[in-house]
């Protein structure tokens, strides 16, 4: 047995692994983009089981391509990414520092924090859209409803009273209607994940070398200077991370999308493979295919910036 | 200027008082090296002074200006860490004008100061590199060259070369002492080392437990230790004590020999003892003689060479003039 036969014969259970894993989902989900292939038709019922009879070249494709929804999901898919990206980085940096300090509780705080990311998707969904956004029954339309009557009542009380009648009422936004459901989509995602990266910048806020704070402090570098020169570039890695897990996990948000709108105004491209495997399994593919496409572009882009970082 | 005075200061932690009130004058232009055992409050005292840790009470002055309530960067003290505490994704170039662009100075300015520190550091050629790519030493000639830019009043050294392998450290030391002689600024230097102390300083502050047991120059403190104390920690290899018979008769509860205070001879003398390990460095010879009766070990340093080795006798006299005589209270009888 020659010197390398051993190891490829211990590498080969995974291989296969993998082969098995992933490359036959794919060749399959290949195989029916090209072919017609529907789960019911009752004019057509030779399509209702794949076979290369069948064959529709791109057909598939260009049937994709030409649905009204698909621009809208590749645009919303991106949109509601980048947000959240946005969002839970900014927020998971602030509160990470926020909490960075000692005060009394800060455990049970830190423990608070972190909760929301336990909450299964759906149930974040339900919760929110029914809970907090919803526009008479939710906080949001109860604390409109109230600030509208305490305005109300305001405008007939002597002095302050003309200050509050140039006051307009407010409407309660519907987070369920075309224009908002993404935003939606985007606030509770964000509060989900938040917590992953105030857990994963907290972890690197305490590997800080507090030396280096103090030379920055005899440097004379204020607070602002010391987040801006130190802690910044210290959470450059960290950031990186976050960004490329969650991009991750948010390129296939579904459960969120369905409950708050069923795709209503807002859908992604999961969401569209949802929608189109109802019957049409050959145009589901199709789209599934540009989603891999998609999610490769997404991920070369953020590996180069993460190898950035990385290489500093 | 940079002429530092401690005036009843004190540090404590919740209910531990690591510093009772202590008094202290560092003249302008002086290297005031700080040494003590690990915890002795050495480093607590330089922070005190830099500003990183408030006084509980008492106060510090700074050129006659009483700078106690003053934030740290406003002081005009320049600080090297034990630790370098260079900014790892900054380069050199950047390292060194962090403090001056915290401070405003102009992009003209910066360049003639770095170029300047970068030159004296011989660091000219690692400007656009990050620390990570420097070694030890020179990542310590980096952190130098950030406190020399700021141009203080006063350099303060945290333990700055117990981060360095042995022939390195002794490079350094030199090049600290040679800033120090062509700068003639002020500089306090903690260190757990008593020879770096002795090498370097005007003046030593010798503390344990916060308290300040000696201040004086190197050769007197090796030559009137004040107690038992300094007496033991000053010198290498540490002095010899011996108490009971040999110490009454000098009349003093224990009396101290120096290890290079002592004729050793194999043929005659005043002890007899065995000889345990002999050290021989060529230069000098460490002999540690045991079964003397008058201490465990006795440590001897002869210069030269001497033909002993384990197990052979030896005899032992001390050169009466060297011994140091101290009280039941470890202090030193005049």
């Amino acid at each position: 047995m020659s010197k390398r036969t051993l190891p490829r014969l211990l590498q080969t259970p995974a291989v296969l692994l993998l082969l098995v894993w992933m490359l036959v989902p794919l060749g399959m989900t290949l195989y029916f983009s090209f072919i017609r292939y529907v789960l019911n038709s009752l004019r057509r019922p030779e399509w209702t089981s794949p076979s290369l009879s069948n064959w529709r070249g791109f057909g598939n494709y260009e049937f994709v391509l030409k649905s009204k929804d698909f621009l809208l999901s590749i645009q919303n898919s991106l949109v509601i990414v980048c947000s959240i990206l946005f969002l839970t980085v900014i927020l998971g940096v602030l509160i990470a520092v926020l909490i960075n300090r000692a005060f009394p509780g800060r455990g049970i705080v830190r423990v608070l924090l972190i909760s929301p990311f336990f909450v299964m998707p759906a149930v974040n969904a339900v919760l929110w859209i029914n809970m907090i956004l919803d526009p008479v029954l939710g906080l949001q339309g109860i604390t409109v409803g109230s600030i509208n009557d305490m305005v109300e009542g305001l405008r007939n009380a002597p002095l302050v009273g003309w200050f509050f009648s140039l006051w307009p009422e407010l409407t309660p936004i519907s987070f369920r209607a075309t224009q908002t459901s993404a935003l939606a989509v985007i606030i509770m995602v964000t509060w989900q994940w938040t917590p992953f990266a105030v857990l994963i910048f907290m972890t690197s806020l305490q590997s800080e070398d507090q030396q280096q704070k103090e030379a920055a402090v005899l440097d004379g570098a204020g607070p602002w200077s010391q987040f801006r020169f130190l802690t910044l570039p210290h959470l450059g890695r960290p950031i990186a991370i976050v960004v490329m897990i969650q991009a991750i996990f948010h390129l296939s948000l579904y459960a969120e999308i369905e409950i708050v709108s069923r795709g209503n105004g807002n859908k992604n491209l999961p969401y569209l493979i949802g929608e189109f495997a109802n019957n049409n399994i050959g145009a589901a593919s199709a789209t599934g295919i540009f989603a891999v496409i998609l999610a490769n572009i997404v991920a070369i882009f953020l590996l180069r910036m993460i190898g950035k970082t990385l290489m500093e | 200027m940079g002429r530092i005075q401690l005036e009843n200061v004190t540090k404590s932690f919740g209910d531990v008082e690591v510093i009772p009130p202590l008094n202290l004058t560092i003249e302008d232009g002086e290297f005031a090296v700080f040494v003590g055992p690990s915890g002795c409050g050495k480093s607590t005292l330089l922070r005190l002074i830099a500003g990183l840790e408030e006084t509980t009470s008492g106060k510090v002055i700074i050129d006659d200006e009483n700078m106690t309530e003053v934030p740290p960067s406003k002081r005009g003290l320049a600080m090297v860490f034990q630790s370098y505490a260079l900014y790892p994704h900054m380069t050199v170039r950047k390292n060194i004008a962090f403090p001056m662009r915290m401070a405003g100075v102009d992009e003209d300015e910066q360049e003639k100061r770095i170029a300047a520190a970068a030159n004296a550091l011989n660091l000219t050629d690692y400007l656009d590199r990050k620390p990570g790519q420097l070694s030890g030493g020179q990542r310590q000639r980096v952190a130098i060259g950030r406190a020399i830019v700021r141009d203080p009043s006063a350099f303060l050294f945290d333990e700055p070369l117990s981060n360095l392998d042995a022939a390195l450290r002794v490079g350094m030391r030199l090049e600290i002492s040679e800033m120090h002689n062509r700068m003639q600024t002020t500089m306090i230097y903690v260190t757990h080392d008593q020879v770096e102390a002795m090498t370097m300083a005007d003046k030593i502050v010798v503390l344990q437990a916060g308290v300040i047991e000696q201040v004086g120059s190197p050769l007197e403190l090796y030559h009137k230790p004040r107690n038992k104390f300094v007496a033991g920690f000053i010198g290498s290899p540490k002095m010899n004590f011996i108490s009971g018979d040999e110490a009454a008769k000098q009349g003093a509860h224990t009396i101290g020999l120096r290890p290079e205070h002592t004729e050793v001879s194999t043929t005659e003398g005043l002890w007899k003892g065995v000889v345990g390990v002999a050290e021989h460095l060529g230069s000098d010879t460490f002999i540690h003689v045991h079964d003397t009766g008058l201490a465990e070990t006795f440590t001897v340093r002869i210069t030269g060479d001497i033909a002993v080795r384990h197990g052979d006798t030896v005899y032992l006299t001390p050169q009466a003039e060297q011994i140091h005589k101290f009280d039941t209270d470890g202090l030193r009888i005049v």
